[in-house]
């Protein structure tokens, strides 16, 4: 089968080709096209070699290829560029965000493409973080011509700037990648001394020599490295819950304090645990790193998504146009807002009009025209006409920014989810504390031996040392992480995995979620004289010279047919209302009725009622008028996503109860959710309301999980117990969600749900098997048999096997 | 067996300085981006079928 050149798509007679390198070749779009052929022209195409084919390339988007300079030219502003950097010197450096980079082929072309140009001073590629730092010459070379550069092989970048959230996690993240050294190389050190006692030092005449070595190597361990521990400890009994840090800290201290003790007494009956001590801390610090890892991961794969969004305003100033960052737009200020391009402030339309698209706002699925006079709010998205704005709200003041403090609000109120082994913890401590005091005291009063009963019970509170219990949970929850992350399944906070496998009640919201966001042609009626092939074919030789939603969805209906498409002239188009053309002799006019009706044409009832009905439905209608003729109507509504009945059904067999929430009308969910069996539906609801829907299942005792894309589902993503966003939503779903698929579909939920199964699975062996450690262990302990040697086998055998068992997510397969 | 007073010390020294190295290696970025230099360092500067095409298209010229 014929594929494309450039990514490896199937491209079955396709009709984009070119000569590349001497020979044809196919591509499965225009933008494949274009990267490929300017590859070869820079004399690059090594970059094909480099690609490895478990990881293929995808399409570079097209909006890219059609990118004019003029987009980019609002980078070189002096007022733009202040934004992202500290001081404007004539060599400036900047972090880019670099959408595409997948692999380390990308590394080379990159770096290879940018070096090329003049007065580029250093070009570096970040493959983890996908970012580029870039060095330039301001004085040779313009911002605008490396971004440019970048479009024209195929990547998308924006100028990156770190925010406060971010870097304290990277800091915080770097500590503990300090702690975990200096635990790593207190334990190396800590093993020689170990060993040598355990080998016979420790009667000979250096067993003082090695307790003071191992203290030496111990105390700064434990109170630098285990530093987080303790102090979680302490902030834990100040609040009242008890967490993990605690019984880790009780182990850690009294073996220490009681290893100190014997060292000092010269006691010839106990034996030292530095070692103990510190491999112990070293193993726990690795799970937290590792578990900080996957946290950081999701969080700034997160937010890569998003920020790819340029964060510029178009001001007018004395009737020249000037883009600025959106800081530093003013009330009052006149604002251009482009075709395709978001809203930036909330205001009112002052000249121009054009279909806004507030569907992360209202959940309405269809465009609204605004006029002069209309109110347009920030974040929702311009249609195909231009017009100006005369700024009412900026920044915090803005609908969408009122939906985001909501959101905090929520979230700042929101109890932590207790992990099953933090519900455990309370318990074991209790137990090990009481086990521990039982011992002294038998052996105290029954045995009368004072030093002896001490020894024993503090072997009890050693042998039982949390180790195994403190990774179970924390392995399991990174290694899953990694694979769902592999899969496009980002787990921003990893205690929800456990939770998504207990979710009874799901609740889906209509627009975006269940349905694919845009518009399709769904229902075609008949006028005169042609079929339904033939009708696609002029409604869409019309539409393709429009980038309005209906006319998208048209011209996508026809290439989905493979018709092929006459030449139109004299096209023109009224926004919000229509569009005419020549076809061939004759002019074709496409068009909502009352447009229509208003132009003189004349059309029957029986097409002005079908249209009603349809529109009851939420289809909304556009006629085909040929010459006075009505050629046919066309239905076009949002449709369902493809695998939205597999996975709603999936999830029924599951036992779980779906819940569907929308701002659309009732008849207009009742149409849409037809096919997707049993659910109950809640229709109307406000943007606020609908976290009230996800809280008053919560209260009738229900654990329910809330998918979204939305800004309107921000506050429910934070409400329900786990919140699921899709990667085609937009940032604040992604900020206020547990869990963001990174990938289109549905069926994510499933595998994520699957995978959430397992890991609890893994978690609850975990458990078992350091509980059944204990089992065996402490009763050894109680009759006073512990030596140090068989606590030292005995005790990183236990962690081994947690971590062991964990890594066996790794070759989690969807079931 | 003497010889130990000195040589734990003198073991602990040398560890320590080896932390030292690997935090110095942290703070100045070598852990940022694992992936990338790993790659980085397998290609060549430029492939010799490259150099070729280029000099034959020279040649043309």
């Amino acid at each position: 089968m014929a594929v494309c050149y450039h990514c490896g798509l199937p491209a079955p007679e396709s009709t984009f080709s070119t000569e590349i390198a001497g020979k044809q070749r196919l591509f499965c779009c225009f933008a494949c096209q274009t990267v490929c052929d300017t590859i070869h022209q820079a004399g690059l195409q090594d970059f094909y070699q480099k690609t490895t084919e478990s990881q293929p390339l995808a399409p570079p988007p097209l909006s890219l290829i059609a990118a004019s300079e003029s987009q980019f030219n609002a980078y070189d502003s002096d007022a733009v560029q202040a934004e992202y950097m500290a001081e404007l010197a004539t060599v400036r450096s900047l972090d880019l965000l670099v959408e595409g980079i997948h692999c380390a082929a990308c590394v080379w072309l990159i770096e290879r493409a940018l070096s090329k140009l003049n007065g580029l001073v250093k070009a570096e590629v970040n493959l983890t973080a996908r970012r580029l730092h870039i060095k330039w010459d301001n004085g040779q070379l313009a911002l605008s011509q490396i971004l440019q550069t970048l479009a024209n092989i195929g990547y998308a970048a924006v100028p990156y700037e770190t925010d406060l959230a971010e870097s304290t996690l990277a800091q915080r993240n770097r500590g503990l990648l300090y702690r975990m050294a200096f635990a790593g190389f207190a334990a190396m050190n800590m093993m020689w001394i170990a060993i040598a006692l355990y080998a016979g030092a420790d009667e000979g005449g250096f067993r003082t020599w090695f307790h003071w070595i191992g203290f030496a190597i111990a105390s700064p361990t434990l109170f630098y490295a285990g530093f987080p521990f303790l102090r979680n400890a302490l902030l834990g009994l100040r609040h009242g819950h008890l967490t993990m840090d605690l019984p880790i800290s009780i182990g850690a201290l009294v073996t220490y304090f009681y290893s100190t003790y014997v060292m000092f007494s010269g006691s010839q009956i106990g034996d030292v645990y530095f070692d103990t001590v510190v491999n112990f801390l070293f193993v726990i610090l690795i799970g937290r790193y590792l578990e900080a890892m996957s946290k950081r991961e999701a969080l700034s794969a997160t937010r890569r998504l998003f920020a790819l969004q340029p964060k510029l305003a178009t001001v007018i100033k004395e009737n020249e146009p000037m883009s600025v960052p959106i800081s530093a737009v003013h009330i009052g200020d006149a604002v251009l807002v482009r075709p395709g391009e978001k809203i930036p402030v909330d205001g009112l339309v002052i000249k121009g009009q054009s279909g806004v698209d507030e569907s992360m706002l209202s959940g309405e699925s269809q465009a609204v025209l605004k006029q002069v006079g209309d109110t347009v709010i920030a974040g929702s998205v311009n249609g195909e006409g231009a017009f100006t704005v005369r700024t009412e709200q900026v920044l915090r003041n803005t609908v969408l920014s009122k939906i985001v403090d909501l959101m905090e609000r929520a979230q700042a109120s929101k109890a932590p989810i207790q992990s099953t082994a933090d519900k455990l913890v309370p318990w074991f401590v209790l137990i090990t504390l009481s086990l521990a005091a039982l011992t002294f005291w038998y052996w105290f009063a029954v045995g009368g031996e004072g030093e002896k009963a001490l020894l024993a019970a503090v072997s009890v509170l050693i042998i039982t040392c949390p180790c195994a219990l403190g990774l179970a949970t924390p392995m399991a929850i990174a290694v899953a992480s990694g694979v769902a992350a592999k899969r496009g399944i980002l787990i921003k906070q990893g205690a929800v995995l456990e939770y998504l496998s207990k979710v009874t009640q799901f609740v889906f919201d209509k627009t975006g979620t269940l349905t694919q966001g845009k518009l399709t042609v769904a229902k075609i009626q008949l006028g005169t004289g042609l079929d339904e092939t033939q009708l696609i074919q002029v409604a869409a030789s019309v539409e393709q010279q429009s980038e309005h939603a209906v006319a998208q969805a048209i011209v996508a209906a026809a290439k989905a047919q493979n018709i092929d498409l006459f030449e139109v002239t004299d096209f023109d188009s009224f926004p919000g209302q229509g569009v005419i053309a020549q076809v061939g002799d004759t002019g074709v006019q496409i068009g909502t009725q009352t447009w229509l009706l208003e132009r003189g044409v004349i059309i029957s009832d029986k097409h002005i009622e079908q249209c009603a009905a349809w529109e009851q439905q939420g289809v909304s209608c556009v006629c085909v008028i040929q010459s006075g003729n009505v050629l046919g109507i066309l239905g076009l509504a949002d449709t369902l996503r493809e695998d939205a009945v597999d996975t709603l059904s999936a999830l029924r067999q599951d036992k779980v109860t779906i819940h569907v929430i929308s701002g659309d009308k009732q008849a207009v969910v009742a149409a849409i959710t037809r096919d997707l069996g049993e659910l109950s539906m809640q229709a109307e609801v406000l943007p606020q309301d609908k976290s009230e829907v996800v809280s008053v299942l919560q209260q009738q005792g229900e654990i329910v999980a809330m998918v979204g894309d939305g800004v309107n589902d921000a506050p429910a993503l934070v409400q329900a117990d786990v919140g699921i966003a899709l990667a085609s939503g937009t940032d604040v779903s992604a900020e206020s969600a547990d869990i963001v698929l990174n990938q289109p579909g549905l069926h994510k939920v499933l595998e994520a749900r699957q995978l959430a199964r397992q890991t609890l699975r893994t978690i609850k062996q975990n458990i078992g098997l350091s509980i059944t450690y204990n089992v065996i262990m402490v009763p050894l302990a109680m009759m006073g048999l512990v030596s140090p040697l068989v606590a030292a086998l005995t005790m990183p055998i236990s962690s081994l096997l947690v971590i062991g068992n964990a890594a066996r997510l790794r070759r989690f397969n969807k079931e | 067996m003497d010889v130990i007073y000195g040589l734990l010390p003198g073991m602990l020294l040398i560890g320590a300085l080896g932390v030292g190295v690997f935090i110095w290696s942290v703070r100045s970025g070598q852990y940022d981006d694992l992936e990338g230099d790993a790659n980085r360092i397998l290609f060549d500067d430029e492939s010799e079928q490259v150099v070729e095409e280029n000099n034959g298209k020279n040649i043309e010229k």
